[in-house]
């Protein structure tokens, strides 16, 4: 077997193996992944931090939705940390009188803003919030009683994207309802790798013991999550507390997005290799290098594909019917098997949650085009690397 | 907490992914195995096709009122045979499946059609450049890059109707060294067209100078 023979049938089985890890956890999961928590009538106060720059179009209806969900109101500690805006964000808070506390402070970066918050939260739970987010009715109610275990140290929401006629943003809410599924997958062998920045509760004491933000992250949000998997504590995940964001809406805006997770990412995960011990339980042996597997394998996979382009023979234009036919074989199996199975994983993401419905066709180019959105954005990441080019939002 | 590592869970999707490899695997053995009967099941078709043209120049006894029956007929036959060729060549390249018994069987099936050709070359003065590339698979090293070159040459000729016939002298088909003698090969890559023979690596454009001086 040549090397090149090897790469193949590498790719192709760990393809499988990731795919097959997915698919046991879902047979293991199928009858629990959906059910709340238990219910309890605990009820502390929960102190939202939303750092803001210049978010004059959202900060209203965000800080709306907040008291519009199914939650004692004098519990609820609603903080706007105006982060050095330019525009009236910080007077559109004000607006709501006492029930907001809003802080006005030098721009310092998102991570600084939640740090000065943190600072002045009265809560036993924190939530951090983006203000182009909004909570739905049970936002709150269904996260809470996570934190009963005292083990849990943060709670993930779903966050979504509302159905529109955006193809853009229809596929990023195809990849969105994905990555939930798979994270409440992930969370039942404790491998929840972020707490997501447009929303995520926090019990409050969890700063104490493994520190606040970081203030020159990337991604903030998994640095902190990480950091809080290296304490052995838990972060659980839950499907039914919807949370709503804003995507980006245009390609360009969405590509500079990923390229940014992808570098924070990659770089954070780097930071924490030292978890791939066996001590760190399924988060360690598995989760963490599978990061570094899968885009191992990413590129692996996009050399083969240019390889096997550009040393096609000459003389296959001639029988190229022919060598389409003798072309299928193991690879074309395996390929159909990955292809058949995660199109179900897609299918079983999205009809988890009932209240949403994607159209037929925003599924089908999801699967499609997928692929050439990590093709961008990794290409670019590794350029960006390469060039040494600056770390910065 | 107290963390785990779910071993179930990575040796349950190793299992199932190992099954689906190994099934992967035989499938697509039997596809391969499937590929290779077609082919020799082309060949010996064309076989028959190439026997029953013989068959009428021998009953015919060299008249030249059937040539453009014989033209067609071969003007199809060679096509295929130059299609198995590259049909066997991309099963040994790209899936590493390599049958001697069917490379000397269709050599047998090139050698045929080559001689036959140039029968009907000489009994129809049909105009057709035969180009033979004797390569080798194990001792040659310009050998791929030579078959590229007649063929871009051939490209840049369209007017002119060049079949070419290719073997691998290295791989102990009777009919092939039967050939080489003939034409006295002493090293590869070597040409012959229309029973001129060039020794040695020669470009697109020398090829094509070649072959316009051979038309």
């Amino acid at each position: 077997m040549d090397f090149i023979t090897f790469l193949d049938y590498a790719i192709a089985f760990f393809s499988l193996f990731v795919l097959n890890v997915f698919i046991l956890l879902f047979l293991r999961y199928r009858k629990s992944y959906l059910k709340p928590p238990e219910k309890t009538d605990w009820e502390p106060v929960i102190s939202v931090i939303i750092p803001a720059h210049n978010e004059e179009k959202h900060i209203k209806d965000c800080v709306k939705s907040i008291f519009a969900t199914v939650y004692p109101k004098e519990k609820l500690d609603v903080m706007v940390v105006d982060d050095g805006s330019s525009d009236n964000t910080y007077a559109i808070a004000k607006s709501f009188g006492k029930k907001v506390r809003v802080f006005k402070k030098k721009q310092g970066g998102k991570g600084a803003a939640l740090n000065f918050g943190l600072e002045k939260a009265k809560g036993e739970l924190v939530a951090t919030m983006d203000a182009d987010s909004y909570l739905t009715e049970d936002t709150i109610k269904e996260l809470v009683p996570y934190f009963t275990d005292p083990d849990v140290m943060a709670v993930t929401p779903s966050i979504k994207i509302r159905a529109s006629d955006s193809w853009l943003k229809e596929f990023q809410r195809v990849e969105y309802l994905m990555i939930l599924f798979s994270r409440k997958l992930l969370s039942f062998i404790d491998s929840v790798p972020v707490t997501p920045g447009p929303f995520s509760m926090f019990r409050t004491k969890v700063f104490d013991e493994v520190g606040k933000f970081d203030e020159n992250n990337l991604v903030e949000d998994i640095e902190i999550a990480l950091r809080i998997q290296s304490h052995h504590y838990k972060i659980r995940s839950s499907m039914r507390a919807g949370v709503y964001t804003d995507p980006p809406d245009k390609f360009g805006k969405l590509l500079r997005q990923r390229v940014r997770w992808q570098r924070g990412g990659i770089r954070n995960y780097w930071d924490y290799k030292f978890l791939i011990k066996p001590e760190y339980g399924d988060f360690g042996v598995y989760f963490v290098p599978l990061n570094f597997a899968a885009l191992t394998a990413f590129f692996i996979l996009l050399a083969l594909l240019a390889h096997s382009i550009f040393t096609t023979p000459y003389y296959v234009r001639y029988i190229w019917a022919e060598a389409f036919g003798m072309g299928i074989g193991l690879f074309t199996f395996i390929g159909a098997f990955v292809l058949i199975f995660s199109t179900f994983f897609l299918y079983l993401s999205v009809k988890s949650f009932r209240e949403e419905h994607v159209k037929l066709r925003y599924l089908l180019s999801f699967i499609v085009f997928y692929w050439y959105l990590m093709v961008c954005y990794n290409l670019l990441f590794i350029a960006q690397e390469l060039k040494k080019e600056k770390y910065k939002w | 907490m107290e963390r785990k590592v779910s071993f179930h869970l990575y040796i349950g999707a190793f299992l199932i992914s190992l099954i689906v490899f190994l099934t992967g695997v035989f499938v697509g053995t039997l596809l391969d195995t499937a590929n290779v009967q077609r082919i020799s099941g082309d060949i010996t078709h064309v076989s028959e096709r190439l026997y029953s043209v013989q068959l009428l120049i021998l009953m015919e006894a060299n008249s030249s009122s059937f040539c453009p029956v014989y033209l067609s007929e071969l003007s199809s036959i060679d096509q295929d045979v130059e299609n198995f060729g590259y049909q066997l060549t991309y099963l040994e390249e790209e899936k590493g499946i390599q049958d001697d018994e069917l490379k000397k069987q269709y050599f047998v099936l090139e050698a045929q059609s080559y001689l036959l050709s140039k029968k009907v070359q000489g009994l129809c003065g049909d105009d057709s450049v035969l180009l033979i590339h004797f390569y080798s698979n194990k001792n040659c090293s310009d050998c791929r890059q030579q078959g590229e070159e007649i063929l871009k040459a051939r490209d840049a000729l369209p007017d002119t109707n060049v079949k070419l016939f290719s073997f691998d002298g290295d791989m102990g088909s009777p009919i092939a060294e039967a050939l080489m003698n003939q034409y006295r090969i002493r090293e590869y890559p070597s040409i012959v067209i229309n029973g001129k023979k060039y020794s040695g690596y020669r470009t697109s454009e020398q090829i094509q100078k070649l072959m316009s001086e051979a038309e």
